[in-house]
């Protein structure tokens, strides 16, 4: 049962990271100037939506499994207060940081038609600072961190979220807009 | 002082009336005034219940009960009013011919709740154009609109929402923000902010004078009062008309002088309604929300697009929804992303090169983007193409199998 627990909750956290890769690159991807290949701007965006949700739950079992697991001695201080704990403290703090932008995240947008736009927008774009401290939080404290599969995936999401970083910068939005198609002239009214 | 009372037309449905909006066209102030006497003034409590028992509702398209709005804006101590004549909406003429032919009625409006709700800032916002031209003739004639400070509305079709009214007049790009908080809770520079179609403000201007009574005596109970309508497309003499409310479709259509030629739909209530087919049961229906809610339609702004019997009902619907999608604000996900992509679905289904499943997947698109974004754009262009698919279905599946009903006009349906 120990040993369950300790295998699940490690497997939660690289799940977590894979999917959170995706879930940035993907939202770098949408902003871009340009739709990717073969997929549609409303597809990518209900894509960034479901990845986001589904890995919000893998991080909340990754902790939730940890927690549980006697072997990591984590306490329930280290979810909420970073760098205070046993066993890593630095890893640990950042995957506690990770955390709470995560529950940020999800409360603003929950909220967002409370809080408006500006407000909503501000505390999204913490969500670049989320990736680098998940990949430092991972190679911190994973027990994997010197196995080569965990390496290669590691290296395998930092090329994915460095590749949408270059699409995004390769096809900047101008600023020029699309032109705009005019009303249809037989319904234009009595322009 | 009152020398010529409007006189109110005893209303059976579909019978015309005395024009009160338009009865006092081109009217430099003296005439103006000499027509309808001077304007009253009135305490908040007089003109929040006249509004509320005259049953007047805005005319900018949201139909939302102008006693409530003006109510909602009794507590306040300060407040800002904004006449709004930015018709986003290609089809719709009749608030740029009430500020360019009868200024001095909305400006009587506007000045009336101004004065009643402790207004401290009076804003005109509207096309350029006509600001520049016949609204600063109206202004320099009068001397209590001095205040009234005019801002120039961008020609698109988002700029009218209230929200982005409100943006615009602080000297913001107009764009529409999240509701709530409503205008009237936390509009100007956070003021509780009343933001009036001019229309309604122009009626608000009679009823002062007149009162709920005489405003009731044209129109229906649902609808009380006149409406000006719009009326364009394959129409004899297409221009902006005033009718009783409830008044049927075929009296909008024999208003502008009948059908131009054979019909087949009429769009109601603008590019955010919904078409009704023209057929002997439909021309008699009423310009009511409860009589048009079957086609998702409403009298809104008093749109009306006559839609002729020889061309494709897709091609039309898939036309507008182009230019729809091309006039989201760029904010938001839904709008920005899913628009764009329901409309190229439709595209290509009015070309006749959509596969069958094509209903499936307009659907899928379109209940990803209702009801979402800031605004009401994504839900009201979603609401005409879903219009679209229903009103012209058998064309739907003519199109499917590589068939236009239309005449053929080059390159329309390419197979």
């Amino acid at each position: 049962m120990t040993m369950t627990l300790w295998y699940l909750g490690r497997g939660f956290g690289v799940s977590a990271l894979v999917l959170l890769s995706m879930v940035v690159a993907l939202g770098m991807a949408v902003r871009a100037g340009r739709p990717l290949p073969g997929l549609s701007r409303s597809a990518q965006q209900t894509l960034h939506r479901v990845l986001s949700l589904t890995a919000v739950q893998v991080v909340l079992l990754h902790v939730l499994t940890l927690w549980a697991d006697p072997y990591a001695q984590l306490r329930a201080v280290d979810a909420v207060v970073p760098f205070a704990g046993r066993l890593h403290p630095i890893g640990l703090g950042l995957g506690t940081v990770a955390l709470e932008l995560v529950v940020a995240l999800v409360v603003s947008s929950l909220l967002r038609r409370r809080i408006g736009l500006r407000l909503w927008r501000a505390i999204h774009w913490l969500a670049y600072l989320f990736w680098p401290l998940s990949v430092l939080h991972a190679l911190g404290t994973g027990t994997d961190r010197g196995a080569p599969w965990f390496q290669w995936t590691v290296a395998a999401c930092g090329a994915l979220v460095g590749a949408a970083l270059t699409w995004r910068i390769a096809h900047r939005q101008d600023g020029t807009t699309p032109p705009r198609p005019a009303p249809p002239r037989e319904l234009a009214g009595l322009r | 002082m009152i020398t010529e009372l409007p006189e109110p037309a005893v209303h059976r449905p579909g019978s015309p009336c005395r024009p009160r909006l338009l009865a006092t066209l081109d009217a430099d102030y003296v005439e103006h005034t000499a027509r309808l006497g001077p304007l009253p003034v009135l305490g908040p409590r007089d003109l929040v219940d006249l509004a509320a028992s005259s049953g007047l509702t805005g005319r900018g398209g949201a139909a939302f009960p102008t006693g409530r709005k003006l109510a909602s804006l009794l507590t306040a101590r300060r407040t800002v009013v904004i006449g709004n004549a930015a018709e986003g909406e290609p089809a719709s003429s009749k608030d740029e011919l009430l500020l360019r032919r009868a200024p001095h009625l909305v400006l009587d409006g506007l000045l009336l709740a101004a004065q009643a709700l402790g207004g401290q800032e009076i804003y005109l916002y509207g096309p350029s154009a006509v600001l520049a031209s016949s609204v600063r003739r109206a202004v320099a004639e009068r001397e209590d609109a001095r205040f009234v400070r005019l801002v120039a509305a961008p020609d698109a079709f988002v700029s009218g929402q209230d929200t982005a009214v409100v943006q615009a007049v602080q000297g913001r790009p107009a764009l529409p923000r999240t509701n709530p908080p409503a205008t009237y809770v936390s509009g100007v520079r956070g003021l509780p902010t009343l933001v009036q179609n001019v229309e309604t403000a122009a009626h608000l201007a009679l009823i002062a004078r007149y009162g709920a009574y005489w405003f009731r005596q044209a129109g229906t109970d649902e609808e009380p009062g006149t409406r000006l309508h719009t009326v364009s497309g394959a129409v004899r003499h297409p221009g902006v008309y005033e009718l009783p409310g409830g008044a049927s479709l075929d009296d909008a259509v024999a208003a502008a002088g009948g059908p131009a030629e054979a019909l087949q739909a009429l769009l109601v209530g603008g590019y955010h309604g919904g078409w009704v087919p023209w057929d002997p049961i439909t021309r008699a229906l009423p310009l009511s929300r409860s009589a048009l809610r079957d086609y998702d339609a409403a009298p809104g702004a008093g749109v009306v697009i006559a839609l002729p019997a020889r061309r494709c009902g897709l091609r039309a619907g898939a036309d507008v929804a182009a230019y729809l999608a091309g006039q989201n604000a760029g904010q938001c996900g839904p709008c920005r992303y899913g628009l764009p992509s329901a409309a190229a679905v439709l595209e290509r289904l009015a070309e006749g090169r959509a596969g069958p499943r094509v209903r499936t997947e307009l659907d899928r698109l379109l209940r990803m983007v209702d009801g979402r974004g800031a605004c009401s754009h994504p839900s009201g262009t979603v609401r005409l193409i879903r219009s679209t698919l229903r009103t012209f279905h058998g064309e739907v599946d003519r199109h499917l199998a590589g068939h236009c009903s239309a005449a053929p006009v080059p390159g329309e349906v390419r197979r």
